[in-house]
């Protein structure tokens, strides 16, 4: 059952540390370079912690390394037959129970959709699923989207129905406060003492902020309406061979894209007889991604470098999820310097019906 | 010697290495080499079986299906399954030798032991070539999926028509499983059609495309499946010509190949439009292609 609840702000470092007696806590911090990243918490008096700012992370990281280590590796020589053996000893997760706070809803449904992708999928990936099992998350409603964000046309956000632990709503002085899934339940039992019962006005003011927060936000972006354009009609082959131009293929829209997770695996030797098989980001903009042996790539990097990575998201995976598997977090729109971001993919696609009428 | 420091770091988690060791879908299983069969200069079979004796009864694959093989400091690769599920403990791949991991797969010997995961993937649907005539046509190492469809068939021949095998190769030197399809030339239960690109001076049998063999022979659309592995390009022209004869999509089944990182679904590195080739494919009838451009 969701309970509604109320917070003092200044409760909630209180609240935190209580929650770091038995948790690892990560949340974003303002570094000293005046970047905002989810980060671990170590010293929670030391840590500056930032609600107010959009992290430049995602959550990705915590669930899926850049790189980590899927085994270890032994190439034994037999001295007596002189036969190779290649053995793998494989590579234990850490294991710890982690509070991820101030988790706005776009990072919230992310995480819903890598997991999706690494456990709902036929296979379970269990480096992915162990990190996964010990996470809760405290959310952080939207009130005021960010410059780039566009939740509201990816149905993401700025506010959440699902997925969450805890959900804060900042009403200035206060948290609003709702529980929703069991583990929320519990910290609010548990820790009684930082929560009083919210009332039917605050529930109001908290609805009426869910409501503003909708017209707040400043990009205007028709992914629904693309989406359907994409179904409908054929491949806008003109608009991704003139973004795949413009492509300098860096993946920093693949990596820091949330929902982004594809992947490498391969061999990294330490000596003769022994090394680590690694995995790592990947992203399917690299002319590499798809090469086969002997050189051989179905993909023209050229013209089609960025196909992939607009249709997924936006054809394949709504035909498959009924929703698109961007969340309008709008990051790949800062890292993008070449514009060949997916807002800038929706507004063409979206122009080409819209020329279509003015011809009508 | 590092070597020695991780054996100790890492043998605490020998405990996970059970005989299926399911929990970790990325740990690749140690499978000995029986035997390297020397195709052509560049295509040798390896003959493998688990050294797990467990895993050795319980394995079992299809048709069609693949394997995720790990060669020394080479990391994984995708390898189809050339030998037929027959009721042995040894399996077979046939690979040529083409880039860095397949080359050094032809570096090993009899007795080395690499990893195995698997088997991955949708196999040839066994089922609904019974009764059927059958048209196996193959491209270079495109031979290798269809050997173990074709080896399964002839397996139960009698629950099969007519079984035709038409293969292309770039010249009579690089014909893979040349004494089984020379034995063809005697067996009343299979015609085997060749051809090459460019013949050498002892090659007497046609030369051309693999296309123009499917003009030598007749098939009876509404009783035929056709099985096709080749080159992209080659799989295209073959689609256009068999359905020119009139065969319909569902009954043309190819089998796709794609870099492949995980297997099983998950890396991404196998995407092809809507579908994962690991996973949904490799092998698909005509119509679940819609676009065979980039295939």
């Amino acid at each position: 059952m969701t309970g509604r609840y109320l917070l003092a702000k200044d409760h909630l470092v209180p609240l935190l540390r209580k929650i770091a007696k038995s948790n690892r806590l990560v949340a974003p911090v303002l570094n000293e370079y005046g970047d905002t990243l989810f980060s671990h918490i170590t010293d929670l008096d030391s840590a500056a912690i930032d609600l107010a700012h959009q992290p430049q992370n995602s959550l990705k990281s915590f669930f899926f390394p850049q790189t980590e280590k899927l085994s270890t590796y032994l190439v034994e020589k037999s001295p007596k037959t002189g036969n190779v053996r290649y053995n793998f000893y494989p590579h234990t997760v850490e294991n710890q129970p982690t509070a991820y706070v101030g988790v706005r809803s776009c990072d919230m449904f992310a995480v819903m959709y890598t997991d999706m992708t690494f456990l709902h999928n036929g296979e379970r990936d269990n480096y992915y699923q162990k990190r996964r099992d010990n996470a809760f998350f405290i959310t952080l409603a939207c009130n005021h989207p960010f410059p780039n964000c566009f939740c509201n046309a990816t149905r993401s956000g700025p506010f959440l129905e699902l997925g969450y632990d805890l959900q804060l709503t900042d009403l200035g002085d206060r948290y609003f406060v709702e529980t929703g899934r069991s583990r929320g339940m519990k910290i609010v039992e548990q820790m009684g003492q930082f929560f009083k019962p919210a009332s039917e006005a605050d529930r109001r003011e908290q609805f009426q902020l869910a409501l503003e927060a909708r017209g707040l936000f400043q990009r205007n972006v028709h992914v629904e309406l693309a989406s359907k354009i994409l179904q409908e009609q054929d491949e806008p082959v003109g608009i991704i061979s003139e973004l795949s131009s413009r492509c300098q293929d860096c993946a920093g829209c693949a990596y820091v894209c949330p929902t982004c997770t594809c992947f490498n695996i391969a061999d990294l030797p330490l000596d003769e007889e022994s090394g680590e098989r690694i995995r790592s980001w990947d992203a399917c903009t690299f002319a590499g991604f798809s090469k086969m042996a002997g050189d051989h790539n179905p993909v023209q990097c050229e013209s089609q470098r960025v196909r992939k990575r607009f249709l997924h998201k936006l054809l394949h995976d709504v035909a498959k999820h009924g929703r698109p598997s961007c969340v309008g977090c709008g990051r790949c729109v800062d890292i993008c310097f070449g514009g060949v971001d997916i807002i800038s993919f929706v507004d063409r696609v979206v122009k080409t019906i819209d020329h279509c009428r003015d011809v009508d | 010697m590092a070597g020695i420091e991780f054996q100790k770091q890492e043998r605490q988690n020998k405990h996970q290495v059970g005989p299926f060791r399911q929990e970790n879908i990325y740990l690749p299983h140690p499978a000995i080499i029986r035997e390297i069969i020397t195709e052509n200069e560049t295509v040798s079979t390896f003959v493998l079986e688990f050294e797990d004796a467990l895993y050795r009864q319980e394995f079992t694959y299809k048709p069609g299906q693949f394997l995720m093989v790990s060669i020394p400091h080479q990391g994984e690769a995708p390898i189809s399954i050339s030998s037929a599920s027959a009721l042995t403990t040894t399996f077979a791949l046939t690979v040529r030798k083409a880039g860095k991991l397949t080359g050094a797969m032809h570096g090993l010997s009899m007795g080395d032991v690499v990893g195995i995961r698997g088997p991955y993937g949708r196999p040839f649907p066994m089922g609904d070539l019974e009764g059927k005539n059958l048209v196996f046509v193959a491209g270079g190492i495109g031979m290798a999926p269809l050997h173990s469809a074709l080896f399964s068939c002839l397996e139960h021949r009698q629950k099969y028509g007519a079984i035709t095998v038409l293969y292309g190769s770039r010249n009579p030197d690089e014909i893979c499983f040349s004494e089984e399809m020379k034995s063809f030339e005697q067996d009343e239960n299979v015609k085997c059609l060749l051809t090459v690109d460019e013949a050498g001076d002892n090659w007497q049998g046609h030369v051309g495309l693999v296309t123009e063999l499917l003009d030598m022979i007749s098939i009876d659309p509404g009783t035929s499946k056709a099985l096709v592995c080749g080159p992209g390009i080659m799989i295209r022209f073959v689609i256009a010509r068999l359905e020119s004869l009139g065969m319909q999509a569902p009954d043309i089944i190819t089998t796709l190949e794609r870099h492949m990182k995980c297997g099983v679904g998950i890396c991404g590195h196998c995407h092809f439009d809507e579908k994962l080739i690991c996973s949904d494919g490799p092998v698909f009838t005509r119509d679940e292609l819609t676009n065979l451009e980039n295939i």
